[in-house]
């Protein structure tokens, strides 16, 4: 049995006719199911766990980059498969997992290519897609054997599923992207450089294959994972080896 | 970015809606390590900084520096580290003692003060080096025969100094 997880921007009309087109669609593969309607107030674990009380099998998230960070970030720990039909903007994501972002994701879906996905951890929390703390005043400390610190301020970014992009600096047309590698967590870290009297740069990022950091700040510093803010002091991170079954595309990056 | 990719399976089509039953876990193998690690120009690096991929350093590592594959130092990078790495291209400054197993080149640039050993060394006019160079492939017999040479020159150029005393006083 299939639940459909669908976000609050969709009720837009402008979404509706996809929408339409995509459940008439899941309807000929058979493989049309319940649906439940998101909002910022409810908390998705409980939803999820009563529906596979209940029967459901597979758990398909229906939106965008922070629809998929939000759920999964919950729901990953919950024992089903978890499938995505990426619609509107904000889908970077779905070209990761090689998922089109439309009416072709319920082509994807209906033929349940599943990979085992590994996802990140935190602070007793899980994140999916990306983990960044701004420029802020920290150092990293990678499996307790060695430490990187930089006299300026520090931009840390931890991909998972979503790509990092970056400038070199303001006159650089080109969008740089670092897709994320198979099998390996990885962190990149900017510095941001002085620059003349008042002005900073932004250097080139380091990369830092790990399995389990730190981040350790001279005061508290904001944290964004998966679309959501915390402050922390400290923040550890882990990776979690194989904790979602996906229904993924052949098109996939990894 | 972590994915385990199960090598048995193919691309497959379900018909129905059950689950596949779950495949036996298979050796966990992992893709080839590509990935580069990047120390930037203005990043320290403090303690035993080890890779399995290649390594870049373009800022400042201390402690030590290990890993199986390509190490690279770039001009105004400073290592203050004993080093082992199977291949490595240094044009910057480590100081300690060097480990390489196949090749090692030194740039114009490169700057070393320690120990070398290296199966195979390249420099480039302009590098400097200052401790001892070693390389495998010389024999212990050849080492005990060059030591016992140099024994004897110096002891010969001793007596020669000696004669040299002797007519001059003549």
């Amino acid at each position: 049995m299939y639940v459909y997880l669908y976000d609050n921007f969709l009720n837009h009309r402008k979404y509706t006719a996809t929408i339409k087109t995509i459940e008439n669609r899941l309807t000929d593969y058979g493989i049309a199911g319940k649906i439940l309607h998101l909002n910022n107030y409810i908390d998705v674990k409980p939803i999820i766990e009563d529906e596979i009380r209940r029967g459901a099998k597979t758990v398909v998230i229906v939106g965008n980059d922070l629809t998929f960070g939000h759920v999964l970030s919950r729901g990953s720990t919950c024992d089903a498969v978890f499938g995505f039909l990426p619609i509107g903007p904000n889908n970077t994501v779905a070209e990761v997992l090689g998922i089109p972002v439309g009416v072709g994701s319920s082509d994807i879906l209906a033929r349940r290519r599943k990979e085992k996905l590994d996802v990140g951890w935190f602070n007793n929390r899980y994140f999916v897609s990306q983990l960044h703390v701004p420029p802020a005043k920290v150092r990293v400390v990678y499996d307790e054997r060695f430490q990187v610190t930089t006299p300026y301020k520090m931009e840390v970014v931890v991909c998972n599923f979503q790509p990092f992009f970056w400038k070199k600096d303001k006159k650089d047309l080109e969008d740089r992207v670092v897709h994320p590698q198979d099998g390996k967590l990885e962190a990149f870290l900017r510095p941001y450089v002085k620059k003349g009297w008042w002005g900073r740069e932004s250097e080139d990022p380091s990369v830092f294959p790990f399995e389990e950091m730190e981040i350790i700040g001279s005061g508290p510093f904001v944290v964004e994972a998966d679309g959501k803010k915390t402050k922390e002091v400290k923040v550890k991170i882990r990776l979690a080896r194989n904790k979602i079954d996906m229904i993924v595309g052949k098109e996939r990056r990894f | 970015m972590i994915f385990k990719k199960n090598p048995s399976q193919e691309d497959y089509y379900e018909e129905n809606e059950e689950m596949m039953p779950e495949e036996e876990a298979g050796v966990e193998e992992l893709s080839e390590d590509n990935i580069d690690t990047v120390v930037g120009p203005s990043m320290i690096v403090e303690g035993d900084f080890a890779s399995e991929g290649n390594i870049v350093v373009k800022g400042t590592v201390t402690g030590s520096v290990c890993t199986s594959r390509n190490l690279t130092v770039e001009e105004g990078a400073r290592i203050l580290a004993n080093v082992k790495a199977g291949s490595a291209n240094i044009s910057g400054e480590v100081r300690g003692n060097i480990k390489i197993k196949d090749y090692l080149e030194l740039t114009a640039t490169a700057k070393i003060i320690g120990d070398v050993e290296a199966k195979t060394i390249a420099v480039e006019a302009g590098a400097l080096i200052y401790g001892k160079v070693t390389m495998p492939g010389v024999e212990k017999s050849e080492l005990r025969a060059a030591k016992a040479m140099r024994g004897r020159n110096k002891r010969g150029s001793k007596m020669l100094d000696m004669d040299d005393i002797d007519d001059a006083e003549d």
